[in-house]
């Protein structure tokens, strides 16, 4: 089995084409979450190796997630992503402890793995 | 009667008139000053030298409620001057006095006053020198302004709502953009890809990517033709509002009737301010009033037209109650309109705006 990935956004139709697109690149999605609380509920609940988490979350951000991640000693590897246009803030992301940013339209198996090995 | 008695006669008559002349003079003018005071709009109020009230007319007595009777003789500082400025001006009195120094003299400035209850208000004060023979008075004519400055308060709180209106509209936008069309488009990008990869080993389930794709395409079109509708719609630029009406009726699930739509076109503006009024008032008699049917009335005589949206619903709305209704109205004054809404309870809504539509 692929890479443990928990996948956390607010729009059903993303994480019903990433979730598409990451298991036919031989990811194992084994959650989905559409907000930050719950995904960090899920992800200490789940373990999974890394989680995909949308900068713009309706009840907070990706980088408070992330934090919250590390803080709470989840090891999951984070990568963040979006459709909007965020690399002037990708720096953010490093002091957050995630490991990369991908754009959502170019999210893939092989992007996924350049971050996260 | 000789003629030298007439000549005598006429003779004393002239030198008495001589005599008495500066008298008489100083009697007219007196009466004419008096009767330019009592009858002048403005507070005119004279102090003397020691700081003491020798001059309240009818309009001091109006504006600040003390009749002269009770104010001649007291001092003017403890009178209309707010207490934190009384030092002030006492102190102005006595440099004038000392050293003829005049900072408020012969000018107009705009300061607050004081009211028999105790309410400050703004004033437009000038002040005039009375340099006689003896010691100085000084005339103030005094203007409440306390209605311009709550016009001018509104304006500028208008202004303010008008920006934040238009800040949050883009901001909206942004969000529906980007949580609509966009969303399904990047969607798309995946699946699409995803086809790319699959067609050779997997054709069947990259016709069903395909598939999906079109439907997904189809509703991004829609919802971003809805989208462009809503920021302002095709048909009200080339058809007016006899051709964006019909159509924002046709859509609203209340019966709406259009009644005395004119086919001539207005300025942009009018037609632009009539169309956003027109499609809110549906949309809150739609959502919030409980209504069935809307009239929308319209009206043009010379240079005006006035609309009215009557609904027939549980009525009860408020300028006060949220932003909806203060928004129209702001839209609607910025380009020199009048917004008024009757909305008892029971007995529906009517909002009525008139627009000029010459300038």
């Amino acid at each position: 089995m692929g890479r443990r990935i928990l996948i956390v956004d607010d729009h059903a139709g993303f994480r019903r084409s990433a979730r598409r697109i990451l298991e036919a690149h031989g990811f194992d999605v084994v959650g989905e979450a559409e907000d930050g609380a719950s995904g960090v509920a899920l992800a200490s609940e789940l373990q999974p190796e890394v989680v995909l988490l949308d900068l713009q979350l309706p009840d907070t951000d990706g980088f408070c997630v992330a934090c919250e991640l590390r803080d709470a000693g989840i090891p999951a590897a984070v990568v963040l992503t979006s459709s909007r246009d965020w690399s002037d803030i990708c720096a953010r992301g490093g002091e957050a402890g995630a490991v990369g940013f991908i754009p959502k339209d170019e999210l893939s198996g092989t992007r996924l793995r350049a971050l996260v090995g | 009667m000789s003629g030298a008695l007439a000549l005598r006669r006429g003779a004393r008559w002239v030198h008495h008139r001589d005599v008495t002349r500066p008298y008489d003079a100083l009697v007219v003018s007196e009466a004419r000053t008096k009767a330019i005071v009592d009858s002048a709009l403005d507070c005119v109020v004279t102090m003397d030298s020691g700081g003491r009230i020798v001059e309240w007319n009818p309009a001091a007595e109006r504006c600040f409620g003390h009749r002269g009777a009770d104010v001649i003789g007291r001092e003017l500082a403890e009178v209309i001057i707010p207490f934190e400025m009384r030092d002030a001006h006492r102190e102005g009195l006595v440099r004038y006095l000392a050293t003829g120094e005049r900072r408020m003299v012969g000018r107009r400035i705009e300061t607050n006053a004081v009211r028999a209850d105790g309410t400050e208000f703004p004033v437009e004060l000038a002040i005039t020198l009375i340099d006689s023979a003896g010691p100085p008075l000084f005339t103030g004519h005094l203007r409440d302004i306390s209605e311009r400055r709550e016009a001018e308060e509104e304006v500028r709180a208008s202004r303010a709502r008008l920006v934040e209106v238009a800040d949050e509209t883009r901001r909206r936008l942004e969000r529906d953009l980007h949580d609509g069309a966009q969303q399904r488009l990047v969607g798309l990008a995946l699946d699409l890809q995803l086809a790319r990869e699959t067609v050779e080993s997997d054709p069947a389930a990259a016709r069903q990517l395909l598939d999906g794709a079109v439907g997904g395409l189809r509703e991004a079109i829609d919802e971003l033709r809805e989208l462009a509708r809503g920021i302002h719609p095709a048909v009200l630029t080339t058809h007016g509002l006899a051709g964006a009406l019909p159509d924002l009726a046709r859509r609203c699930p209340l019966d709406v009737k259009l009644d005395g739509l004119a086919t001539e076109r207005l300025p942009v503006a009018v037609e632009a301010t009539i169309y956003f009024v027109v499609s809110e008032a549906l949309t809150n008699a739609a959502k919030h009033s409980g209504a069935d049917a809307v009239l929308v009335a319209f009206d043009q005589v010379d240079d005006r037209v006035a609309v009215e949206v009557c609904d027939d619903g549980s009525g009860g709305a408020s300028m006060r109650a949220g932003t909806g209704l203060r928004g129209l109205s702001d839209r609607v004054s910025a380009i020199g309109g009048t917004f008024q809404v009757r909305s008892r309870h029971g007995e529906g809504t009517i909002i009525r705006l008139e627009l000029p539509c010459e300038w």
